[in-house]
C-alpha cells in the first residue's frame, strides 16, 4: 500500500467519521443527559435530509443557501423534537431500557411511514453546492472539497457542543442534572425545562446533520438506518452519553471503515462489527466510561 | 372464566388450521408466514418477557436455520425433512451456546442488545459474502420435500400440504415452549427477570440458567428458519437483517410481553393491519407505530393485558353484586397471571 493510498484513507476515514459525529452528537447528548437511547434519532435525521432537499432540490445554488436549509431542517426538526418530547420522551423517563428502545422504534416506523406517504418511495439525490462540488488538490493527493466540508462541519459542531457543555453555565446545568436530577430541582433548577431543552438541541443536531450530509448520498426512506447503526455504536464506544468519547468514537470507526473497504471491498461494515465486539468485550465502559457526558 | 378461555382457544386453532379451505393464495402465504413468525416471536420472547434479557440479533439464529434447511434441500442429500428441522434446531443451539457462553456472563442491557446485534450483522455480511450460499441473492427455488414417516409418506409439494404440515409443526413447538415456561423451569426464569441479585440469594445459578434460556430460544429460532425455506421457497441474507430481529420485538410488545400468548396475538394483529393498508405505501409503518406507541405508553402489558385487566374489572364488578367478593380475584390470580 503506497502512501499517499494511506493519507487517503485517513482522510476519507476522518470524512466518514465526521459524517458519523454529525449524527452521534444528538444521540450522545439525548443519552448522557435523559438516559434515553433514542432510536428515532436516525429517522430524524432522514426527515431533516428530506426537509432540506424539499427547500434546494437537487442542484443547490450556492453554498449559503445549503447551509441555511440545513439550518431551517435543524429548526424544523427541533419543532418535531418538542412534539416528541411532549408525546413520547417524557413519558419514558424511568422505565425500563427495552421499552425505551421499542417505543422510540415506533416512532421510527410512523416517521418512515409519514416520509413515504409525503414524499414517496422514488430514491433522490443532491449534488454538492457549487463551491463544494469540485476536489482539492494538494500535491498528488486529490481532496474532495465536499468530503473537507463534511470534517469542518463536524468539527465545529464538535467544538460548539464541547464548549458549549464544559464551559458554560448552561453546560455546568445540563450535568448537575445529568448527575442527579432530584437534587438539581431542590436547589431550584427548572428540570423538567432542562430536559426538555436537551431533547430539542439533540433534534435540532439531528436536522442540522441531515441538511448538511445530503448532498453525495441517496435520499430513501432507509436513509436514517445508514447511519443510525454507526452512530449508536460510536456512542456505545464512546462511553454511553460522553460528547468527547462519542467524537473520538466516530473517528475511529470512520476510519476503520473506510481502511476496510481499501483492504476488505467485498465485506462492507466487516471490520466495523468486529473491531466493536472486540472492543466491548475488553473495555465495556467505553473509551471515556465513567466522566458523564 | 377457564371455559371461556378453551372455547376461544379451539376456536383459534380451527380457524388455523381451516385457512386453506375458505382463503385464497395469497392469504394462505400470508398465514403461513404468519405461523413462521409466532414460532420465532415465542421463542424471543422466551428470553424477553420471562428471562428478562432483549436480544437485538434473534434474525441470526433464524437464519442459520433457514439456511440450513434450505442448502440442505436444494442439494438434495434426502435427508428426511424432521431431521433437517431438529438440525435447525441443533444448529441454533449451538450458534446459541457458543455466543451465550461469551455474552452473558459480561452483558445485559444495552450492551447485550449492541452485542447481538453486530454479531447477527456479521452473520449477515459473511452470508452475503458467501458464493456457496448465493450471495445477495441467497437461495432461490428451494423445493418443498416430503415428509416421510415410515409407515406413510405426504408429499408437501402443494400450498396447502405444506401449510397444514407448518400448522401442526408450530403447534408442537409452541407447545414444547409453553411446557417450558409453565414448568419449574420457567418459573425460575421469571424469577431471574423479577430480580437476579435475590434469585441468586436464593441459590440458583443465574447464568446457567439464562444460558439455558439463551440456547432454548435460539434453538426453536433455529427451527423457525427452517420451517420457512421452503415455504416461502427463497433465503436471503435479509432474512438476518437486524430490521427482521425487530419483528418478534414488535410482535411481543404489541401482543403482551409478559404473557406467553402475548406475541402470538401481536403476530396476527401485525399481519392483519399490514394487510388492511397494503395498497397505500407507507401507511402500514404509521399505523403499527401509532398502534405500537400508544401500546407501550398507554398498556405496557400489552394487548393481552389489557383484555386481562378488563376482565378482572368485569368479573370483580360480577362479584361485587353477588357473595364471596374476595374468592375471585385472590392473591393467586394474581400470580397466576403474573407467571403465565
Amino acid at each position: 500500500m503506497a502512501p499517499i493510498d494511506l493519507l487517503f484513507t485517513v482522510l476519507n476515514g476522518l470524512s466518514t467519521g465526521m459524517a458519523v459525529f454529525l449524527v452521534a452528537a444528538g444521540l450522545t447528548l439525548i443519552f448522557g443527559i435523559l438516559k434515553i437511547l433514542n432510536f428515532a434519532h436516525g429517522a430524524f435525521f432522514m426527515i431533516g435530509a428530506y426537509v432540506a432537499y424539499s427547500i434546494i432540490g437537487s442542484n443547490p445554488s450556492s453554498l449559503w443557501i445549503f447551509i441555511l436549509a440545513a439550518l431551517v431542517a435543524g429548526v424544523v426538526v427541533a419543532a418535531l423534537g418538542f412534539v416528541a418530547d411532549r408525546i413520547v420522551l417524557r413519558r419514558l423517563r424511568n422505565v425500563d431500557e427495552a421499552y425505551m428502545l421499542i417505543a422510540t422504534f415506533a416512532v421510527v416506523l410512523i416517521c418512515s411511514g409519514v416520509v413515504k406517504l409525503i414524499w414517496g418511495v422514488n430514491y433522490a439525490s443532491v449534488n454538492p453546492p457549487p463551491l463544494l462540488d469540485g476536489a482539492i488538490a494538494a500535491g498528488p493527493l486529490f481532496i474532495p472539497s465536499y468530503s473537507l466540508f463534511v470534517i469542518v462541519a463536524g468539527f465545529v459542531v464538535y467544538l460548539a457542543l464541547d464548549i458549549a457543555i464544559h464551559r458554560t453555565w448552561i453546560g455546568k446545568l445540563l450535568q448537575s442534572v445529568a448527575n442527579d436530577g432530584w437534587m438539581s430541582g431542590l436547589l431550584g433548577i427548572n428540570v423538567p425545562f432542562a430536559l426538555t431543552s436537551t431533547v430539542v438541541v439533540s433534534f435540532m443536531l439531528a436536522g442540522l446533520a441531515g441538511g448538511l450530509l445530503l448532498a453525495n448520498q441517496t435520499l430513501s426512506p432507509i436513509l436514517g438506518e445508514s447511519y443510525l447503526l454507526l452512530a449508536f455504536m460510536a456512542v456505545i464506544i464512546g462511553g454511553l452519553g460522553n460528547v468527547r468519547g462519542a467524537f473520538l468514537a466516530s473517528v475511529l470507526l470512520g476510519v476503520i471503515e473506510s481502511g476496510s473497504s481499501l483492504l476488505i471491498p467485498n465485506m462492507p461494515g466487516m471490520a466495523t462489527y468486529v473491531f466493536v465486539i472486540l472492543f466491548l468485550l475488553v473495555k465495556p465502559q467505553g473509551l471515556l466510561g465513567g466522566h458523564r457526558i | 372464566m377457564k371455559i371461556i378461555n378453551a372455547v376461544l382457544f379451539l376456536a383459534c386453532l380451527a380457524v388455523m388450521f381451516t385457512v386453506p379451505l375458505w382463503a385464497d393464495q395469497g392469504i394462505l402465504f400470508i398465514a403461513g408466514l404468519v405461523l413462521v413468525e409466532v414460532v420465532f416471536a415465542l421463542s424471543w420472547n422466551l428470553l424477553f418477557g420471562f428471562t428478562g434479557l432483549a436480544s437485538f440479533g434473534h434474525a441470526a439464529f433464524f437464519a442459520i436455520g433457514a439456511y440450513l434447511c434450505g442448502y440442505a434441500l436444494r442439494a438434495g442429500i434426502g435427508a428426511p425433512f424432521l431431521l433437517l428441522i431438529l438440525a435447525a434446531g441443533v444448529a441454533g443451539a449451538v450458534a446459541a451456546v457458543l455466543t451465550g457462553m461469551v455474552l452473558l456472563r459480561r452483558t445485559t442491557g444495552i450492551h447485550l442488545a449492541i452485542f447481538t446485534l453486530a454479531l447477527a450483522e456479521i452473520l449477515r455480511i459473511l452470508v452475503g459474502y458467501s458464493t456457496a450460499l448465493g450471495r445477495e441473492d441467497g437461495l432461490a427455488s428451494i423445493p418443498r420435500p416430503s415428509l416421510e414417516l415410515g409407515f406413510a409418506s405426504f408429499n408437501l409439494a402443494s400450498g396447502e400440504a405444506y401449510y397444514w404440515f407448518l400448522c401442526l409443526a408450530a403447534t408442537v413447538i409452541a407447545a414444547f415452549l409453553w411446557l417450558v415456561c409453565h414448568g419449574p423451569f420457567g418459573r425460575i426464569l421469571v424469577s431471574i427477570r423479577q430480580d437476579p441479585e435475590r434469585t441468586t440469594f436464593m441459590g440458583i445459578n443465574v447464568p446457567a440458567y439464562r444460558l439455558a434460556a439463551f440456547t432454548i430460544s435460539g434453538a426453536t429460532s433455529g427451527m423457525a428458519g427452517a420451517l420457512y425455506a421452503p415455504w416461502a421457497q427463497i433465503v436471503t441474507p435479509e432474512s438476518a437483517h437486524w430490521i427482521h430481529s425487530t419483528q418478534p420485538m414488535l410482535a411481543s410488545l404489541l401482543g403482551g410481553a409478559q404473557s406467553f400468548w402475548g406475541p402470538v396475538v401481536g403476530t396476527v394483529l401485525f399481519s392483519i393491519i399490514n394487510y388492511s393498508t397494503r395498497n397505500l405505501v407507507g401507511l402500514s409503518e404509521l399505523v403499527i407505530g401509532a398502534v405500537l406507541l400508544v401500546i407501550v405508553l398507554a398498556a405496557p402489558s400489552g394487548v393481552v393485558g389489557l383484555v386481562r385487566e378488563l376482565r378482572r374489572r368485569l368479573s370483580a364488578r360480577v362479584s361485587q353484586t353477588g357473595p364471596g367478593t374476595e374468592g375471585k380475584v385472590g392473591p393467586k390470580g394474581k400470580l397466576v397471571q403474573e407467571a403465565a
